[in-house]
């Protein structure tokens, strides 16, 4: 009565389109469509920091051609408004970090590689995997119907600080109701992939036989598991504050506009938003980059046929860097009045995290020495990726520290110090999976030329964007600021602001050759098959693009996953499904 | 099911974790449920702390009803022993029995509900006015009143935009009889003039009812999505049953994991937020 | 005549007796980081050329040896350690730990709202008056009760901030309505002001940092073809400008215009006059800004910033005392 379903089951009906395609329970249309999803939202959220650029360049000015377009909330007679430009800040952050990025690393390079780099058949809940994406999709429609609300989208930084988040417009309510949404995706995402990694591996493939990006993933579920439910409970209070008239972030006494608000009971503390907020926010950044340094490992294995360096130490560290992020989350708050003995434990736990971010790094840079490079395009982000993650990480130091916070809270400089980490960080490392994966997901390769056209303007664009906004901090310039040039030691850094949004227009350009590339070469790109890249772990073995079920054999491992360049081997690389 | 590959371990434990999926799964959901309470237990011991003087009750049981978080004490505990009952004897082949002890869960979490329902509805009637000026009830000069709007009181509004209720031209109040006494005081006639703000006992009370608000709501919503799956298993469970006894065990297993969670979340809200 | 300064690129000028330390841990900071980054940078691009892929070279199996990086990492590790330990803890300490002693100190309550900065000084008794909440309107922004006693010489300035120089300034820093922060880059102060809560933040300004003087070595001369509205939107000019009539097209202490368009306007009208640099200074050198968002003005949220010798601090009390006169009652 048990036994019939354990048989392997190839000989299933065709299942009819909206079944295969819509709504799909094997992991690979799961990927497809979150990656979709995810680089939609991610252009949209570039489009508003693209509009954003202008009123920073040229204050006061009304923006060309679509100025008229945008309406008299957002933008009155073309102009950016000073609510509009508030509305545009805080949903490009939330789209970015929660629309695009996660769901990009995790729900959609994660759902695809994962299960294929394991040997196994598909995730350990595909219904369940189902339902993740078809939760998040609702949660960012909502984020995104929030523009249309009367009052606008909600415009109070994605951080949404107490009280100011509390007295906002209907926007914010529907930034809350999205966020419970997109929680919730995550949650049974992130049961999904442990159960996924833990549970069904092929047999042969031990923990420490797994591709880093495995890895990787692992702690990014761990994080997102346990850090996730605080913001949920937050968001939670923060709807009665807004909806059912509590005070869990109101303190007693307040006087908005004159008015005091003698209705409340009073008694709550906007520091405990905080606390809540930055509690999820902080492992989230590690949820941004760790599937990111995840896939940079895989391509840099592949493209430089060796080991990488320090196996065992990226492992230890990632899962290091997994515990740390807990407990340092409130060097976001060391303005709030922070005395000395939490400001020195937060400090030093901030110093200590560092600590497992720069092994990473020197690993992967020391998995260069005694390589022989393969400068292919998804190399040629790999490898940018390292420094550009080295400046975000170095300028997170004087950040880090109370004193240098003092002058560096809240300018540009904390911009600059994330987006290098976020943007010509883990945007390449996407960038660069896209690139490495396509021929397994579609069974043709993408451009090379085009590529090296992405990649190199991109490159050159992106700093163009960043690196002015590190000087611009440095001479106090502050964030969220309309108009850069209404204070007086702004007005003098103005010109900086033109160079970062011209080169910001001019990325968006270096982008053309990608979309281009990307949707020619699923259908014109060069067919390929199984392994074009000659690589060795799992996935590889499957055929590109793999069927239902992945693998037309179950795979056994042999050997660990990057045995490239074995000493003795008629060729560089052994794949791991291969007896020795 | 359909176009399904075949999970593994799906049922049988992984050497690794002793579990298999479904309840490795369940426990680690577990985990993220413990992180969510456990946020709002923290949120609410630093209100709490931070609460100006005289904002909190001494005891929650100033406010709140104590003999019937009592009784749902025992009604929640009780549904906990009929849950595992209903997978033991689905373990042991006894179909029938196990949906029995399955609607019996079902009917006393309910009644758990039901309980609920008539703690909450209280707080709703219920009122407190806070007056600029002292007046003197029962020979107590008092600046703030807690009763029932009298009979011909004239209907109080709420006006949403400014989420609480409009100060009213004034107010017919029943007062509360004094700790101890059965003697109402006579009806008050509240000037709105008066009136500094009122309002029910609802969360927009105080930090301390929206507290219990929030942590009892979240709770029962909990309950009520426990109660959904189980009505689901309640409906079709049989012929399931029939078809797939161990898998079917298995889930009820689960089920039961998650019921426990919430019956145990239960037994840090009761003496937390009522005994406290 | 002391040596100029201006807003540019790196730092602002520094103002503040605390300011050094700071800035000094920023300087090591940043040579740290340098280190790091060309450090691996060299190694880095060392290993993409020398490694590159070509006929005849194969990668190598083994992994090279690791003890340089070992150590090279505990070093950065005790590194780091030093810097939280000698540098930023004692600066953190000083900061939040070390009042100045009451009877020593100046002290002036900042109240923050949407979207102004309210000052509220004791006046000459040395007392605040009482404040509350309901008796907020536009006219008494922090709600003093002007009948107590103690209110009767306090002294409530919007968007202007009055200080003496080389004095301890002790702010009661709170707010209204939403968390705004208290930021004052020349004097590297930050402090965010969180409604319910009086936090308390301390500095002293540079005893030759008078507001007036800053404003003379802030004279620059621009170009006029640097010269754009955005950047001088807040200065005044230092002479007067005439055109080949001899009319005055900006005069001494005038600005450029309200608006962009106003003063592109102006700027051609002077390059047509034959005009080819002007001499500006900022109106107001020292500004106090909000840091942290607080609503659709946020940019807007500024005061001015005047620092005195204790002769013109005890002028400006004494232009601003209120006199209440017991007989009007």
């Amino acid at each position: 009565m048990s036994k019939h379903d354990t048989h392997a089951d190839h000989h299933h009906e065709e299942l009819p389109f909206w079944r295969k395609y819509i709504f799909s329970v094997d992991h690979k249309v799961i990927g497809v469509q979150y990656t979709i999803t995810a680089l939609v939202f991610l252009m949209f959220g570039f489009a508003l920091m693209m509009i954003m650029r202008w009123q920073l360049a040229y204050p006061g000015q009304p923006i060309p051609f679509i100025g008229k377009y945008l309406g008299d909330t957002i933008a009155l007679d073309g102009i950016l408004s000073g609510d509009g430009y508030n509305a545009f800040g805080a949903m490009h952050g939330t789209i970015m970090v929660f629309l695009a990025i996660v769901p990009l690393g995790v729900g959609g390079f994660g759902n695809y590689v994962l299960p294929l780099q394991i040997g196994a058949p598909d995730m350990a809940f595909p219904r369940l995997n189902m339902a993740s994406y078809w939760i998040y999709l609702p949660g960012g429609i909502i984020m995104l119907a929030s523009f249309f609300m009367p009052g606008g989208a909600a415009n109070s930084g994605w951080t949404s600080y107490a009280p100011l988040s509390v007295i906002a417009t209907t926007g914010q309510t529907m930034w809350l109701l999205g966020m419970v949404f997109l929680i919730t995706s995550s949650l049974l995402g992130s049961v999904n992939f442990i159960v996924t990694a833990v549970q069904l591996r092929a047999k042969g493939l031990s923990f420490f036989r797994l591709p880093f990006f495995v890895w990787a993933q692992l702690v990014t579920s761990f994080l997102l598991l346990l850090a996730f439910p605080p913001l949920e409970a937050a968001a939670v209070l923060q709807l009665m504050d807004r909806v059912a008239g509590t005070s869990f972030f109101m303190p007693t006494g307040l006087v908005v506009s004159g008015v005091e608000q003698a209705h409340l009971s009073g008694g709550g503390s906007p520091l405990l938003w905080q606390h809540l907020f930055w509690f999820l926010a902080h492992p989230e950044v590690y949820v941004l980059i760790l599937p990111a340094l995840g896939i940079i490992s895989e391509i840099i294995a592949t493209n430089t046929r060796k080991p990488l360096w320090g196996y065992k130490s990226l492992v230890y560290s990632a899962i290091f860097l997994g515990f740390m992020s807990f407990i340092v989350w409130a060097h976001h708050m060391f303005m709030t009045g922070m005395g000395t003995t939490l400001s020195t434990f937060f400090q030093a736990t901030t110093m200590i995290i560092s600590v497992p971010s720069v092994i990473i790094l020197t690993c992967l840079i020391i998995s260069l020495y005694g390589a022989s490079i393969r400068f292919t395009v998804p190399m040629l982000f790999a490898l940018s990726f390292l420094p550009m993650f080295a400046i975000g990480g170095l300028t997170g130091l004087p950040l880090g520290l109370t004193a240098s916070d003092i002058h560096l809270h809240d300018t540009y400089y904390v911009i600059g110090h994330f987006h290098y980490v976020v943007a010509p960080g883990t945007i390449f490392a996407v960038f660069a999976g896209i690139y490495h994966w396509f021929p397994k997901v579609t069974g043709r390769m993408m451009n090379s030329t085009l590529g090296r056209l992405h990649w190199f303007f991109s490159f050159i664009f992106i700093n163009g964007v960043f690196m002015p906004m590190l000087f611009q901090g440095m001479a106090g310039i502050l964030r969220r600021q309309y108009d850069q040039s209404e204070q007086l030691h702004g007005a003098s850094a103005q010109g900086l602001s033109v160079m970062v949004s011209w080169s910001a227009w001019l990325l968006f350009v270096a982008q053309i050759p990608f979309i281009i590339n990307f949707f020619w070469s699923i259908w014109k790109g060069q067919k390929v098959g199984a392994n074009p890249w000659e690589a060795t772990t799992l996935e590889w073995a499957a055929p590109s693009p793999p069927p239902h079920g992945n693998f037309d054999t179950v795979p056994v491992v042999y050997c660990g996953p990057y045995e490239y360049s074995v000493p003795g081997k008629k060729t560089d690389f052994c794949p791991q499904h291969v007896v020795a | 099911m359909s176009a399904a590959v075949a999970i593994p371990h799906d049922m049988e434990p992984h050497p690794v974790t002793g579990m298999y999926n479904g309840k490795f799964g369940l426990w680690l959901f577990l985990a993220s449920e413990v992180m969510l309470f456990g946020a709002l237990f923290s949120s609410y011991v630093l209100l709490r702390m931070g609460a100006p003087e005289g904002t909190w009750p001494k005891h929650g049981a100033e406010i709140l009803n104590v003999p019937l978080a009592t009784f749902n004490t025992v009604v929640l505990i009780t549904s906990s022993v009929t849950m595992v009952m209903a997978w033991a004897a689905l373990k042991m082949n006894n179909i029938a029995r196990g949906q029995l002890f399955l609607t019996v869960t079902f009917l006393l979490a309910g009644a758990f509900l039901v309980v609920k329902y008539f703690e909450y509805s209280e707080k709703f009637n219920h009122f407190e006015v806070w007056l600029k000026e002292p007046m003197v009830v029962d020979g107590n000069s008092v600046s703030s009143i807690r009763g029932h709007l009298a009979k011909d009181c004239p209907p109080l509004t709420k006006e949403t935009h400014i989420r609480a209720f409009a100060i009213p031209e004034f107010i017919l109040l029943d007062p509360d009889a004094p700790a101890g006494s059965k003697e109402h005081p006579p009806t008050l006639r509240i000037d709105g003039g008066n009136i500094r703000r009122i309002s029910d006992f609802g969360p927009a009370h105080s930090t301390f009812l929206a507290t219990y608000f929030t942590l009892t709501g979240l709770h029962g919503l909990h309950i009520i999505g426990g109660m959904v799956v189980i009505l689901y298993f309640m409906l079709t469970g049989s012929r399931f049953a029939q078809k797939r006894p161990d898998k079917y065990a298995d889930r009820i297993e689960c089920t039961g994991l998650y019921w426990h969670f919430v019956d145990l979340v239960w037994i840090f809200l009761f003496p937390v937020l009522y005994l406290l | 005549m002391q040596a100029p300064m201006h807003y540019g690129r790196w730092l602002p000028p520094l103002l503040s007796e605390h300011g050094s330390q700071i800035d000094h841990l920023i300087d090591v900071l940043h040579v740290f980081m340098g280190v790091l980054f060309v450090g691996w940078g060299i190694f880095f691009l060392y290993c993409l050329t020398k490694y590159r892929q070509r006929p005849g070279h194969t990668a190598r199996y083994e992994p090279v040896k690791g003890t340089v990086s070992k150590y090279a990492e505990i070093g950065v590790g005790a590194f780091e350690a030093f810097l939280l330990v000698g540098l930023s803890m004692p600066v953190w300490s000083a900061y939040k730990n070390d009042p100045p002693a009451p009877a020593e100190r100046f002290e002036v309550r900042v109240v923050a709202e949407q979207f102004q900065w309210n000052f509220h000084y004791p006046g000459k008794d040395g007392k605040f008056g009482p404040t509350r909440a309901d008796l907020i309107s536009a006219s008494n922004p922090v709600g003093l009760v002007e009948t107590d006693p103690a209110a009767s010489d306090d002294i409530v300035s919007v968007n202007e901030f009055h200080l003496p120089v080389g004095r301890d300034i002790y702010v009661r820093l709170t707010t209204k309505d939403v968390i705004h922060s208290f930021a004052i880059p020349t004097m590297r102060v930050k402090q965010d002001a969180i409604p319910g809560m009086e936090i308390p933040i301390w500095f002293k300004v540079k005893e030759d940092a008078k507001s007036e003087a800053i404003r003379e070595r802030m004279t620059q001369v621009f170009p006029m073809r640097k010269a754009n509205w955005y950047r001088l939107r807040h200065h005044i000019a230092t002479q007067d400008y005439k055109d080949k009539d001899g009319q005055v097209l900006l005069a001494r202490g005038q600005d450029l215009g309200a608006t962009y368009e106003a003063g592109q306007e102006l700027l051609e009208k002077l390059e047509k006059a034959g005009v080819t640099e002007l001499s500006m200074q900022p109106r107001n050198p020292l500004e106090v800004i909000c840091a942290q968002l607080c609503g659709n003005s946020h940019f807007k949220m500024k005061a001015q910033m005047v620092t005195h010798d204790d002769a013109g601090f005890a002028a400006w009390v004494e232009e601003k005392s209120k006199v209440i006169e017991f007989d009007d009652f």
